[in-house]
């Protein structure tokens, strides 16, 4: 990290302006200055260098950024007005967020805790229901969860673990507490986004790096590969993992492609994948050939229209066959949205206190469920306090901030709240933690951010250093997701000598040859009307009550 | 009551298929008053048949024909005794707001999905008004074969509760559903009941009829005191009535596409002709039951 690009040219004053007018806005938390505006001591060096670059050197790292990432293809959709979606490069915002080795490992102890919990629950709820028997879990809320996959009850995985990959979201109070927002453990992404951004970081500001120790994140493909290889039912060395994505369609894409690539396994779809006696293979060129673990990077919904959504042809039918038989390992397991939903996420800590008997090391989001009259009735008269979400999905879908929402919106949201409370839950406003962001002219200003981890479950629970920090790009907005207008950050988390990733050897960076095209027919489902074919005689009744 | 039944199913493809995926829930389950003490299934061209209970109990039977076919046989033969329920408990509204009514209830007692688009509900509910949940129920086996004709054609498998309105007509799956829809209303849990019927008058003496497999369903009511366990009981909505030894249960589910008798895929686009019918003879000397 030691080349420097040539430092552009630049009027002093300009210079000093990018950084020294620099505020943070309480009372929100700044992670990289003082609330008077000094560095903190972690950030000294980096912000020197900010200085050094100055508004115009970041605005033309920016232009080579965007550059660079629309040719490699790490845009997403935005959908513009007149409902045309484009292609826009991922806005990675060029000042990094900086961890501290020790603030760090905080929040990778919590985040282990909780993860494990989170497996147990799920193991419980299609199992014994000890939590449910204990009362502490209402089975009432477990059996509303939109995503409670009951054709997946009594099944119990290879390994005994459901949530290989998990990403939860946490955020930074302003009382230096973090809190975990919500909990993803169906398919969470973003991952790729943590590995390209750090790559285009170095490429882009090397000089940012100079007095930097930070901890790598390029082994996660590596953590990936061995987590799924650990659980496939076979040999080790022998087992071949697969990544299901839904199609060059799905907006995440990107992602599954270059998880694929870069772990040297192969890219399918439904239609490379067939279960013959309940085991799953692969069609090559070479005929069917086994598959051992399946990372699917689809929902649950659509996987095996036998047993899940049957009007779904994307899935492929008798998979959950395989899947209960043990012929297969499945990562995410079916039926971990049980333990991601919102409304269950209150219980988490009580998870983790039954299933471990542990304290919670990260706090939850004060949170209220709506299915009870009195917090019902509560909530409905601060709404413009609250912050308001659907309890079966992800990615910031339906949800609305009371402060910032138009009295119109309200509301229509306590109409819809109150006719399904149960579909809803409300938090507490979070005063979410700011960090530096360049705007359009090149000058930092304070952005709201959150943090979302990668945790990889396989024999063991590893999580690459950092994560992905959202960052909301416009002033006061505190909604993080991409696909609403937020951008991200390479995350830093800074050697410190105790905690030192071991890294195994690197895998191959090399495409398998892509599979034939061998897509033939398509699936045709029968099932039959209950009826009777001979409706019942008009003095049947009464005869048939006697019986 | 005791039953021998056969239950044959047949598709004809007009083109060859291959992996053919099936599975069936039809092997009538033992419960308090009803015992299966025969079960085969014979499946042509042959397949490796594999078992397990499904989250509601039922049992599923799968199997796979990978290979190139034209024609698909399931026939399944059952023995069954059945015995007639005891009397329905007659327990008061208070009954449903328990804590042990909500633990037996569990999903049973929830919103219909699609309740609130559903039009024309209301005079249906204002007719089940009762003063207890059995009275609501018995209101219920007449009410509905009163205000819908039964007519097969009229829907398909998977028509919904807002069809059976709409066209004022169906069959005993949209019967059912229509009946959980209200009786959840009234905040009654209810669940589908798949199963056979024995359907004979019987002052014709017959011993043996064709049918087709039957729905019905199974309302959770509390109990007379108060105090104990609720019961789930079984009515008939398509036959005016409690259900009785008469109807033999193969599983329960949140609705039909919980308990399908047999649900299946094949690769290909040919199209299939099924033949599918159950006949039920009874074993039983039929003296008794003809005094």
């Amino acid at each position: 990290m030691s080349s420097r690009a040539p430092t552009p040219a630049l009027d002093a004053r300009g210079e000093e302006e990018a950084i020294d007018s620099y505020r943070p806005q309480a009372p929100f938390l700044d992670e990289l200055f003082e609330l008077d505006g000094t560095p903190r001591p972690t950030a000294r060096a980096l912000v020197e260098e900010l200085r050094r670059l100055g508004p115009a050197g970041l605005i033309e790292a920016g232009r080579r950024r965007d550059a660079i990432f629309m040719q490699q293809g790490i845009t997403f959709e935005t959908s513009g007005g007149g409902g045309a979606t484009h292609e826009r490069p991922f806005p990675l915002d060029l000042v990094p967020r900086v961890l501290s080795g020790q603030e760090w490992r905080d929040i990778k102890r919590g985040l282990a805790q909780r993860i494990r919990a989170l497996n147990h629950f799920v193991d419980d709820v299609y199992h014994a229901r000890e939590i449910v028997r204990e009362g502490l879990v209402p089975w009432r809320l477990v059996v509303s969860c939109s995503h409670f996959a009951r054709a997946v009850h009594g099944i119990r995985p290879p390994g005994g673990v459901y949530t290989h990959v998990a990403g939860c979201d946490l955020v930074r109070h302003s009382d230096g507490t973090w809190k975990v927002i919500e909990d993803n453990v169906r398919i969470p992404s973003g991952i790729s986004y943590v590995l390209e951004n750090r790559a285009a970081m170095a490429r882009l500001v090397p000089e940012l790096f100079a007095s930097y120790r930070v901890r790598p994140v390029d082994h996660y493909p590596q953590l990936l590969l061995r987590a799924l290889r650990s659980v496939a039912p076979s040999a080790e060395s022998e087992a071949t993992v697969v990544v299901w994505t839904p199609g060059p369609a799905n907006p995440a894409y990107f992602e599954h492609a270059f998880l694929a690539r870069q772990m040297g396994v192969e890219l399918v779809e439904a239609s490379d994948l067939v279960v013959r006696d309940d085991v799953l293979y692969m069609r090559t060129t070479r005929g069917l050939e086994r598959a051992h673990a399946v990372y699917r990077r689809l929902d649950d919904d659509f996987v095996d229209p036998l047993e899940f959504r049957s009007d779904s042809l994307l899935g492929v039918p008798g998979l959950v066959r395989a899947y209960r038989a043990g012929s297969v390992a499945i990562a995410n397991a079916f039926g971990t949205g049980v333990a991601d939903d919102k409304a269950i996420y209150c219980f988490v800590p009580d998870m983790i206190r039954f299933y471990l008997g542990e304290e919670p090391i990260l706090e939850n989001v004060k949170t209220y469920l709506l299915s009870d009259p009195e917090v019902l009735e509560h909530v409905l008269g601060r709404l413009d306090q609250l912050v308001i979400k659907p309890t079966g999905e992800s990615g910031g879908r339906g949800v609305m901030i009371g402060p910032h929402a138009e009295e119109a919106e309200i509301a229509r949201m306590r109409d819809v709240i109150s006719a399904h409370p149960e579909r809803w839950i409300a938090q507490d406003v979070v005063r979410l933690s700011t960090v530096p962001t360049v705007g359009i002219d090149g000058v930092l200003a304070p952005r709201h951010v959150d943090l979302r981890p990668f945790a990889v479950f396989g024999e063991r629970i590893d999580i690459v250093p950092g994560g992905l920090t959202r960052v909301a790009l416009d002033d006061g907005s505190l909604i993080v997701n991409s696909s609403r207008g937020g951008g991200s950050k390479d995350t830093w988390v800074l050697e410190d000598g105790d905690d030192a990733d071991r890294a195994g050897p690197p895998i191959a960076d090399t495409q398998p040859p892509a599979l034939p095209d061998l897509r033939y027919g398509a699936w045709t489902g029968q099932q039959q009307q209950q009826q009777q074919l001979h409706p019942p005689s008009p003095q049947g009744p009464q005869r048939r009550k006697t019986l | 009551m005791h039953f021998a039944i056969r239950f044959l199913t047949e598709y004809h493809y007009d083109a060859p298929v291959t992996d053919n995926l099936n599975a069936l829930r039809v092997r009538p389950a033992t419960t308090s008053t009803q015992r299966c003490d025969e079960f085969h299934t014979r499946i042509e061209p042959e397949a490796r048949v594999s078992r397990h209970l499904d989250y509601f109990g039922t049992e599923v039977i799968e199997f796979g024909i990978p290979t190139s076919h034209e024609q698909l046989t399931i026939d399944v033969r059952a023995r069954v005794v059945t015995s007639a329920p005891p009397d329905p408990p007659e327990g008061s509204w208070d009954g449903l707001l328990t804590p042990a009514y909500f633990d037996a209830a569990g999903e049973f007692a929830l919103p219909w999905q699609d309740q609130p688009s559903i039009a024309g509900l209301e005079s249906l509910h204002d007719a089940l008004e009762a003063e207890c949940p059995l009275e609501t129920l018995e209101t219920l086996c007449e009410l509905i074969p009163d205000r819908f004709e039964y007519r097969p054609g009229a829907t398909y498998v998977g028509s919904t509760v807002s069809d059976l309105l709409d066209m004022g007509a169906g069959v005993c799956q949209d019967f059912v559903h229509l009946s959980l829809v209200l009786l959840r209303r009234r905040g009654i849990a209810a669940r589908y009941v798949s199963g056979y019927l024995w359907a004979a008058p019987h002052d014709e003496g017959a011993d043996s009829m064709e049918l087709d497999t039957h729905a019905w369903l199974e309302a959770l009511l509390p109990c007379s005191d108060g105090r104990g366990e609720p019961v789930w009981v079984s009515a008939d909505p398509t036959n005016r009535g409690l259900a009785g030894e008469a109807h033999v249960k193969i599983g329960h589910g949140r609705f039909y596409s919980d308990v399908p008798p047999v649900k299946g895929l094949y690769m290909g686009g040919a199209t299939s002709q099924l033949e599918a019918a159950v006949t039920m003879s009874r074993l039983d000397p039929q003296t008794s039951a003809r005094a």
